[in-house]
């Protein structure tokens, strides 16, 4: 056991290098990573996907699987190294003093034992302390990670709980010995928006509370702004920068930082002053890195016969706490250069009205016994009365968290459902009643949608050309086989992809890569509506920019009404014309984005904003933090759906918002908000995200 | 002629070694296991090249030399069986002649193998087989027999006729030279004896590979096309017409086998049937004609699905398939060729419909859990919202989706299918009494089995080792379909 006086720094990480060895090769996931955590320290660690994240983590652990080994370097904890334990003592240290919270809340969580017996478990193992004070340390916790009536809670089983109380429990098993170093992977990946926001301020909390020393894990950068000190930036396994935060994302060192940030919307930022600029090229493959630089395939400022020789290694950065980079020019880069905007496209202006939706109403019934269903059945309103209209052109952004309706509307209009009430017109003709099989050529080529996973997206066993070929024979474009192809092709360069690729297997592309060859099929039939569900939330960063600006670059030419679908407010607000805000089935606020991001807000609108992490430290951020989870969609709350978690519930008199839907009110512009509060109270809004003068 | 023995003359000097490797790869087998429980586990160091290497103390030393030994038994069981290649006829003992009639098979396998292993790469799932050693021997096992099928076809490894009989051949013991030296040319000995009607065992078991591995995994196809057909509808809609076939397939499963068999294969129940005055509709033709249909419907509604969009296609695709398979459907389930050309025996009918009847449920439902899977993906959304048809959705886009899991179970259910239809044989139910097939022989050497084991030994053996290498390569396809 590590001695209690132990002051120096909590995790020291120097020159690790960790492969995994499989049956083809050998992979080096981690090369030549160093970095220290002091106490109470946070530490984030951001990257795309593949680059070595997680393989740092479970490499503290000393948990690499069967097939990985350190095959460099050395990892102190406390002092001593990790990999000169015996197991016996690995242990020990593994459940008492490093706890690690994963991304999937149920991998951690024993689904057939209540929550409270898994609890005591860890101190009664760890340090044989009685049941009694087990017990009491496990409502400690929970009380701790602000979960609603504590004893209950420990009185249940896992799946009683949502996503976030789950993720909840878990860190507060994880705090339940007290351990001297946090590592969480991702944390709040599979948690919405709100509910995230709530996750992190209370990691937050916590790791000041105990005095934790953290390694956060994330490739959110405007998360890892919001809760850490330092920052390690990764890059195909290597470390490219690492510093304190303000050092990193205010004075930049690195060229793949600074692409990093240039690639992700802010929202504080003028769309048309800094665009998005994404990152050319992709991610190399562990195994297929480049000589010299691994960036330098797809840097700004490679230069050749300099960048493409030997390893590089951290140069210190003078100026900074601390702060390294891997960069052999970063002395001579001018980081302060203006961004070259490149040539800006005027969108054209919104047309005429080619779809109105009209009080839709969808209603589903459950039974609630599958096997003697008809006794009591429940209705579960999915989408409650939407109204809206969306113009030839135009970007009209479906926002709200998971279970407010967004998909089901998605599938009454796509006509995979058919709606209970109300009106769908698609260029004057109604459709609302219209099944996918009823419906001409036509109407389904025109209606198109591209999908959110791009790993599902694809049939993994057809070649990506004969999906998009099938699409053409289906809407009976191209007389012969040969004039698909050809279209075929065609649709491959609109989404600026080689040709060759339509001879390949959906396994051999990226993600990124994927995305394209779904938006290539939806646009095969030369939509005029596509529906896009959450298009690049599964993609990286660096490749997220690339298929956003493509997507609307595509629109431009086509002139398609986009309804872009997402919980990102961010990239929201850099790409629609305006913004639909839904909640539980209701559409709580609709406007122009200028109208939707700036006060008045709808109570949850506002909510959502404060939510949304930001990479920019120039930004500041009213925090609000909502209470609870959403509620379900089957017994939602009476009269106002939002008023479970409100905040401003108590200045509308006379407990209204318990009692009834607020109506739809016009405000200045045709701004629809649909809420209680009175004008004067609206009017006295305060922005959520401001600027900070410089 | 002089008898055979097992191992001929060279036995005479190989037997003491075999025996001393042998007694020797049990001992430290032995000991291995008891030092695992005391000697240090092997570590494992990385070289400076990054590879990994495992390195042990004693235990890791043990391993090495228990593999040896391990090698060298599989050495001398080649020298066994290879001798008779190079020796004169009668050196190497009964091992060694069957060996070298076996010569074609061998060449054949090694073939196989050294062309896969070269391109194994490029094969896919096929492929990756040539990664697990498991999968090897599986599929060695399995080749193994599909070969002596195949050239037993062409007459090259049997050495009798199966069925002659041969006077003074009765229950002889193995090795025994033929009787009469008659026939000039004729195969001087009875390698593996005769059975109780002076037929000659080895090849019954050879010949006998013939029926197994072309009723087996008809009979699996057959049952994977009805479970398919009916499989992807019940998971892809749900619903009643789900509930209705679940509760189906579960009667049929939960009817014991053999009870539902004997009832299939009784003279009584084959007699009966429907009469329409014209036409007797007898119970193994309702049978063969309902479940016979199902690779029909199953291919029309294949290529309709795909091809509805260019009708020439199509109708060519749908016209063969009626044409061929309507043709097939009438000759074998109707037994009313047009042309009197194909023809099934009545007997083999009833097996192989009782067959596809009991393995169709299982295969019904493995595809439904698989279809209540696949559906939520994305693509088959995306073939929804493009107004695909549901059989587009079910047979191109979620079926070959399924194929892995699939692939196995159909290894695993022929191997099943096997001795289903060996017990049905040993039972005496199903095929003729004069067949060749191993359950028939099996049971016919039952009754002396005390005396003359051998008739029923040498199927029993075959039928076990085709089982066991139908198991292991659905094991090494399992294995290799997970990884990445
Ligand atoms: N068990 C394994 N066997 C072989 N390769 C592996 C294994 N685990 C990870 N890798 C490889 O190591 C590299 C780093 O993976 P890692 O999981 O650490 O990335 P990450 O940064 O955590 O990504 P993500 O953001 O997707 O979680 C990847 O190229 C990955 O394919
Ligand atoms: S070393 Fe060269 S290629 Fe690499 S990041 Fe620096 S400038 Fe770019
Ligand atoms: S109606 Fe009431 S509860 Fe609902 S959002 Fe407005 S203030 Fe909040
Ligand atoms: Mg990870």
């Amino acid at each position: 056991m590590a001695d209690e006086t132990y002051d120096g720094p909590i995790l020291e990480i120097d020159k690790l290098s960790i492969s995994f060895f499989t049956r083809l090769r050998e992979i080096p996931a981690v090369m030549d990573f160093s970095c220290t955590v002091r106490p109470g320290e946070a530490m984030g660690l951001v990257g795309e996907s593949g680059c070595g994240k997680s393989t740092v983590a479970l490499g503290v652990m000393q948990d690499l699987g069967v097939n990985g080994r350190i095959v460099g370097g050395s990892i102190k904890f406390k002092g001593q190294d990790l990999g000169a334990m015996t197991p016996d003592e690995l242990r020990n240290i593994r459940g008492s003093e490093i706890a690690m919270i994963y991304q999937e809340p149920m991998a951690s969580l024993n689904p057939a034992m209540r929550i409270g017996k898994q609890l005591m478990e860890v101190p009664m193992i760890h340090f044989g302390t009685s049941e009694k004070e087990a017990y009491n340390r496990a409502l400690e916790v929970v009380t701790d990670v602000k979960l609603p009536d504590p004893k209950r809670i420990l009185n249940s089983f896992p799946h009683q709980l949502s996503g976030g109380q789950q993720q909840r429990i878990v860190i507060a098993m994880a705090l339940m010995s007290k351990p001297s170093l946090l590592i969480l992977d991702e944390p709040t990946t599979a948690l919405d928006v709100t509910v995230e926001a709530a996750v992190v301020e209370l990691v937050k909390d916590l790791g000041k509370k105990y005095g934790t020393s953290m390694l956060f894990i994330s490739h959110n950068l405007g998360l890892v702004l919001e809760t850490c000190d330092r920052i390690c930036v990764m890059y195909s396994g290597e470390t490219v920068e690492t510093g304190k935060i303000s050092d990193v994302f205010d004075e930049m060192q690195h060229p793949y930082t600074q692409a990093l940030f240039r690639s992700i919307p802010l929202p504080g930022a003028d769309k048309n002053a800094r665009p998005l600029i994404a990152i050319p090229g992709n991610f190399p493959l562990p195994h297929e890195r480049p000589q010299g630089c691994n960036f330098g395939p797809r840097c700004d400022y490679f230069e050749a016969g300099l960048c493409d020789q030997t390893q590089i290694d951290m140069y210190p950065v003078e100026s900074g706490d601390r702060h390294e980079t891997r960069c052999l020019k970063f002395k001579e880069i001018d980081w302060n250069a203006p961004i070259d905007v490149g040539k800006q496209t005027e969108k054209p202006a919104p047309g005429d009205v080619v779809l109105k939706i009209d009080n839709l109403k969808k209603y589903y019934e459950v039974a609630a016994s599958a096997l003697f269903g008809g006794a009591n059945k429940k209705v579960v309103k999915a989408n409650e009365t939407l109204s809206f209209e969306a113009r030839e052109s135009e970007t009209l952004a479906i926002v709200g968290e998971s279970g407010c309706g967004k998909s089901t509307f998605a599938k009454v209009l796509m006509g995979l459902e058919t709606a209970t009430d109300g009106q769908i017109l698609l260029n004057n003709s109604e459709i609302q009643d219209t099944p996918i099989e009823d419906r001409d050529t036509k109407t389904i080529s025109n209606v198109q949608m591209v999908f959110q996973n791009p790993f599902d997206t694809l049939n993994p066993s057809m070649t990506v050309g004969r999906q998009i070929i099938r699409a053409l024979e289906i809407f009976g474009i191209g007389e012969t086989e040969q004039d698909r192809e050809n279209r075929m092709l065609e649709l491959l360069d609109l989404v600026k992809l080689p040709r060759e690729f339509a001879g390949r297997m959906p396994r051999q592309l990226s993600g990124g890569q994927k995305q394209r060859v779904g938006i290539a099929r939806a646009f095969a039939g030369d939509a005029k509506i596509v529906v896009a569900d959450e298009p690049v939330s599964a993609l990286d960063v660096s490749v997220q920019a690339a298929v956003t600006d493509l997507l609307m670059e595509i629109q431009r030419e086509n002139k398609t009404t986009l309804l872009f679908i997402s919980h990102d407010l961010s990239i929201v607000r850099y790409l629609s014309d305006r913004v639909m805000v839904m909640y539980l089935g209701h559409v709580v606020e609709l406007g122009t984005t200028d109208q939707v991001f700036q006060p008045p807000y709808h109570p949850y609108t506002e909510a959502l904003l404060s939510a949304v992490p930001i990479a920019d430290t120039s930004i500041e951020k009213q925090h609000i933090v909502l209470e609870g989870d959403i509620p379900s969609a089957m017994n939602p709350p009476p009269g106002c759906p939002f008023q479970t978690r409100c905040r401003w519930k108590d200045q509308v008199p006379g407990g209204l918002c318990d009692k009834e839907v607020p109506p739809v009110r016009i405000l200045d512009g045709n701004h629809q908000v649909k809420c209680h509060l009175s004008d004067d109270i609206l009017a006295r809004m305060e922005p959520v995200i401001k600027i900070a003068a410089e | 002629m002089d008898p055979l023995t097992w191992t001929g003359s060279i036995g005479t000097v190989l037997n003491p070694i075999f025996l001393a490797v042998v007694v020797l790869f049990v001992f430290t087998l032995i000991t291995q296991f008891l030092l695992s429980f005391t000697a240090p586990p092997p570590s494992i160091t990385v070289n400076p090249d990054g590879s990994a290497m495992s390195t042990g103390g004693t235990l890791g030393m043990m391993g090495r030399v228990n593999s040896y030994l391990f090698l060298g038994i599989l050495a001398m069981i080649g020298v066994y069986m290879f001798s008779g290649l190079v020796t004169p006829y009668g050196t190497g003992g009964i091992f060694g002649e069957i060996g070298a009639r076996l010569l074609p098979v061998w060449i054949a396998l090694i073939v196989t193998f050294v062309l896969s292993i070269t391109f194994k790469r490029k094969l896919g799932l096929y492929g990756k087989l040539f990664d697990s050693m498991i999968g090897m021997i599986g599929f060695a096992i399995v080749m193994f027999w599909v070969f002596v099928a195949v050239f037993v076809a062409f007459d090259l490894v049997v050495t009798h006729n199966p069925l002659d009989q041969i006077s003074g051949m009765k229950n002889k013991v193995p090795g025994t030279p033929m009787s009469s030296a008659g026939d000039e040319g004729a195969y001087p000995h009875y390698l593996l004896g005769g059975d109780n009607l002076a037929r000659d065992v080895f090849s019954r078991v050879m010949q006998g590979s013939q029926i197994v591995l072309i009723i087996a995994p008809a009979a699996t196809l057959f049952a994977f096309m009805v479970g398919i057909t009916l499989g992807l509808p019940a998971g892809y809609y749900g619903g009643k017409f789900d509930t209705v076939l679940s509760f189906i397939a579960n009667l049929v499963l939960a009817f014991p086998v053999i009870l539902l068999f004997f009832l299939l294969v009784t003279p009584e129940i084959r007699a009966a049937g429907i009469d329409f005055g014209f036409y007797y509709w007898r119970v193994p033709t309702i049978l063969a004609s309902i479940l016979f249909i199902f690779p029909l419907v199953f291919l029309v509604l294949l290529w309709n699905s795909r091809f509805f969009t260019q009708p020439s296609k199509n109708i060519l695709y749908i016209g063969l398939t009626v044409l061929i398979g309507g043709y097939l459907y009438l000759a074998l389930a109707w037994d009313a060729d047009p042309f009197g050309m194909i023809s099934i025996d009545q007997n083999v009918l009833i097996v192989f419909v009782a067959v596809v009847f009991v393995n169709s449920p299982t295969v019904f439902r493995i595809v439904r859990g698989l279809v209540l899977d696949i559906k939520t993906r994305d693509y088959v959304a995306a073939g929804q919202t493009r107004g695909e048809g549901a059989w587009y959705i079910m047979l191109w886009e979620i079926l070959p989706n399924a194929r892995g899991p699939l692939i196995v179970d159909f290894c695993l259910r022929i191997g099943y299918t096997t001795i289903l239809i060996g017990t049905l044989g040993f039972f005496g139910l199903g095929l003729e009494s004069e067949s060749p097939d191993w359950g028939t022989t099996i049971n016919a050497g039952r009754r002396l089995l005390g005396i003359y084991p051998h008739p029923a030994i040498a199927p029993a053996l075959a039928l076990m080792t085709l089982v066991l290498g139908l198991n292991l390569l659905a094991d090494g396809l399992r294995e290799e379909s997970l990884k990445d």
